[in-house]
């Protein structure tokens, strides 16, 4: 079986394992062989986002001692799958690795995941890092679509639901009024599905302490475990 | 401070009244969502839009990349065109100038076209104390102008103003009631400014862009009001930024393809007016006098490395229009004279990062403005650069520098990224209580860390 490095992210590692266990059934289900380097911290990204280059060089150097170039990457998140091949190689001066985003990664394979999403409708919302950065945006809806899921469009599928690491507490207010407008947007499906953890642990906060009726689940997740009603 | 400063906490004690009040949301949603859709419907009409969007950025780097040659160029033919050149170093020689014009010319009344460059000096105080009175004529700056407010976007700039708040305005201005439907609005500021253009003694416009070959500039308006200003009065006085030069006529065609396109979605604005020189021997319009400033006031310390590509920007509005942050806040916000994503960049680089630290950091960094960007600006990552600046220049505070470095160090190995996340665990209590933990809380649940995934 091909080998797989899964970068669980420090998000994901630290706030949402599930879903970063979601994202290692989906890839053996997919028939490769997940390898979770031990040593993996953090991309470095918040301190990069926050201008603190010296700070995220030294977190990032983890990340470079961490993986190897032998296998490709994969992460369940756009943000750190941005970073980590956009900007931490000229960060850190080094040769450049192989990071997919994890739905980019299954739709390449030609992943088809199992139909235990049949009659749920949900919204699925893009990441800004992958959106305008990994320019990918169909794989993760595909593979919605392929799990039997119904996608009910945002209005305003462009804007951003105001995450945005540091900028999520520097400008609170406006992030929050961001954030309330993505959960407006989906009232009618009910569900958001994103593949960043940044978005998800953003507006499922919001979602849980205004009451929201939506609940906000990782793309992983809705695909190896399907969505509950 | 001057008119482009801001202190720290500005931006978001605005942004949150601009919040709280439902109609300016209403109004920022339904008039960027206007202008973002024509924007694109009517790029989608090109062939090909990556090769004119490549083309229109050489354009403008061609010239920024030489950019005194081309200010000498403009400026030795438009002199020898009988025109008059001068060029300000900063926002108070410039204003000095105009206000020496006008009183040389025994001026009382000024009709102003639309001109941020103008805002940006700060002119209109500058004439009023020297005696002249500035009366703006586009329609949406007049209404401000009664209002008493500046912009707050830099093609629509009263777009936070209902029809009922313009037709309080218009009505005191003119002395009769007018009532809020837009056709009669129109008609009575068309009314009221029909005698400042007849009867004012120096017309004051901006420039979008000059063309270094033919000492030519090019204005663009929707109203007419800018070729009224520009060729009634005696005098006309045009303020252009020092980077709004292309170099020819031909590449000026090319600009203003994409200027219309991205401001308002049309394929060429109503009045493209190209003017050469002030009237000649045997003409019968065009003003006596015409001088250009050419309006420097902090754009020299742009062309230093990767922020000269900042001067290409040609004020089109397109990152306001796409912005989810301005589409929250609004322009008042980023401050009085250049808001979004391109005053963001733009005003820390003229002013100091020191004087607008907060606007780096105004944005969620989710790059729709550099996509939307007709000349290929990288918005978001000028951003990310001035904030390593902000670092690196010592503007950001001791706090947050010893916290990331403290932090850095802690998830440079994983037994220290172990250590300090077991110290959250405990610690989850009173994540809520201070600092970064207690805004994030302010609105939304804080994440449950349990078992770490490494652990299972």
């Amino acid at each position: 079986m091909p080998a797989v490095q899964l970068f669980a992210t420090c998000l994901g590692d630290l706030a949402f394992p599930d879903a970063v266990a979601d994202a290692e059934t989906l890839l053996g289900r997919a028939g490769f062989d997940v390898v979770f380097p031990g040593r993996q911290v953090c991309c470095g990204q918040p301190a990069f986002n926050s201008g603190h280059r010296a700070a995220a060089r030294r977190v990032a150097r983890s990340f470079a001692r961490a993986f190897t170039r032998d296998a490709p990457i994969v992460t369940p998140s756009g943000s750190c799958a941005t970073m980590a091949s956009h900007y931490l190689p000229e960060l850190l001066g080094v040769e450049p690795f192989e990071v997919w985003e994890l739905s980019a990664f299954l739709a390449e394979a030609g992943y088809r995941p199992l139909p235990s999403n049949e009659g749920r409708r949900v919204a699925y919302h893009d990441s800004c890092h992958m959106l305008r950065e990994l320019h990918v945006s169909e794989p993760p809806r595909r593979l919605l679509v392929a799990s039997g899921a119904e996608l009910v469009p945002f209005a305003r599928p462009d804007l951003c639901c105001g995450f945005g690491g540091t900028f999520s507490v520097r400008q609170a207010e406006v992030s929050l009024a961001m954030a309330d407008d993505k959960l407006d947007g989906a009232r009618d499906a009910g569900t958001i599905v994103t593949a960043d953890p940044g978005c998800l642990m953003h507006l499922r906060g919001r979602a849980e302490r205004v009451g929201a009726p939506v609940q906000v689940v990782h793309l992983a997740t809705a695909l190896a475990r399907g969505l509950r009603g | 401070m001057g008119e482009l400063e801001q202190a720290a906490p500005r931006f978001r004690e605005i942004a949150r009244g601009k919040l709280a009040n439902a109609h300016t949301q209403a109004a920022l949603d339904s008039s960027t969502d206007r202008l973002r859709t024509h924007r694109i419907e009517a790029w989608a009409e090109l062939a090909d839009v990556e090769a004119l969007r490549e083309r229109a950025h050489r354009i403008r780097m061609e010239v920024i990349d030489d950019l005194d040659g081309h200010v000498a160029r403009f400026t030795a033919a438009l002199e020898a065109r009988g025109g008059h050149v001068y060029f300000a170093k900063t926002a108070a020689e410039a204003s000095r100038y105009v206000a020496e014009v006008c009183t040389r010319r025994g001026a009382k009344l000024a009709a102003k076209s639309k001109s941020m460059a103008t805002e940006e000096i700060e002119l209109n105080a500058a004439l009023e104390a020297a005696g002249v009175r500035p009366v703006e004529t586009d329609l949406g700056e007049y209404i401000l102008q009664l209002a008493g407010e500046h912009p707050v976007h830099i093609v629509a700039p009263a777009i936070e103003k209902t029809a009922a708040e313009v037709a309080e305005l218009l009505s005191q201005a003119g002395g009769e009631d007018v009532p809020a439907e837009l056709e009669v609005l129109t008609a009575a500021a068309r009314k009221q400014l029909r005698e400042v253009f007849l009867t004012a003694d120096v017309g004051i416009t901006g420039a979008n862009f000059g063309i270094s070959s033919t000492g030519s500039i090019c204005l663009v308006t929707n109203e007419g009001n800018g070729r009224l200003v520009s060729s009634l009065p005696k005098t006309h006085v045009a303020i252009m930024g020092m980077e709004r030069l292309v170099p020819t006529t031909a590449d000026l065609a090319v600009l203003l393809k994409v200027l219309a396109r991205s401001s308002t979605g049309q394929k060429i604005s109503v009045y493209t007016t190209v003017i050469t020189g002030p009237r000649r021997a045997g003409e019968e319009d065009g003003p006596e006098e015409l001088h250009v400033v050419i309006l420097d006031n902090g754009r020299s310390n742009l062309l230093r490395g990767r922020y000269r590509e900042m001067l290409a920007c040609i004020r089109c509005g397109a990152c306001l229009n796409v912005c989810p942050v301005y589409r929250k806040t609004g322009g008042a916000a980023y401050g009085p004279v250049y808001s979004g994503p391109m005053g963001a960049v733009l005003v820390p680089l003229l002013v100091g990062l020191e004087h607008a630290p907060s606007l780096p950091h105004a944005s969620s960094l989710c790059g729709a403005c550099t996509e939307s960007c007709p000349v290929k600006i990288p918005l978001h990552e000028l951003l990310l650069d001035l904030r390593r600046d902000l670092v690196e220049e010592g503007v950001a505070s001791r706090f947050e520098r010893l916290a990331f470095t403290l932090w850095s160090f802690a998830w440079s190995s994983t037994w220290g990224y172990r250590v300090s996340t077991r110290l959250a665990r405990l610690g989850q209590p009173l994540a809520g209580k201070a600092g970064p933990g207690r805004a994030w809380a302010s609105g939304r649940a804080l994440p449950r860390l349990g078992r770490r995934y490494r652990d299972r």
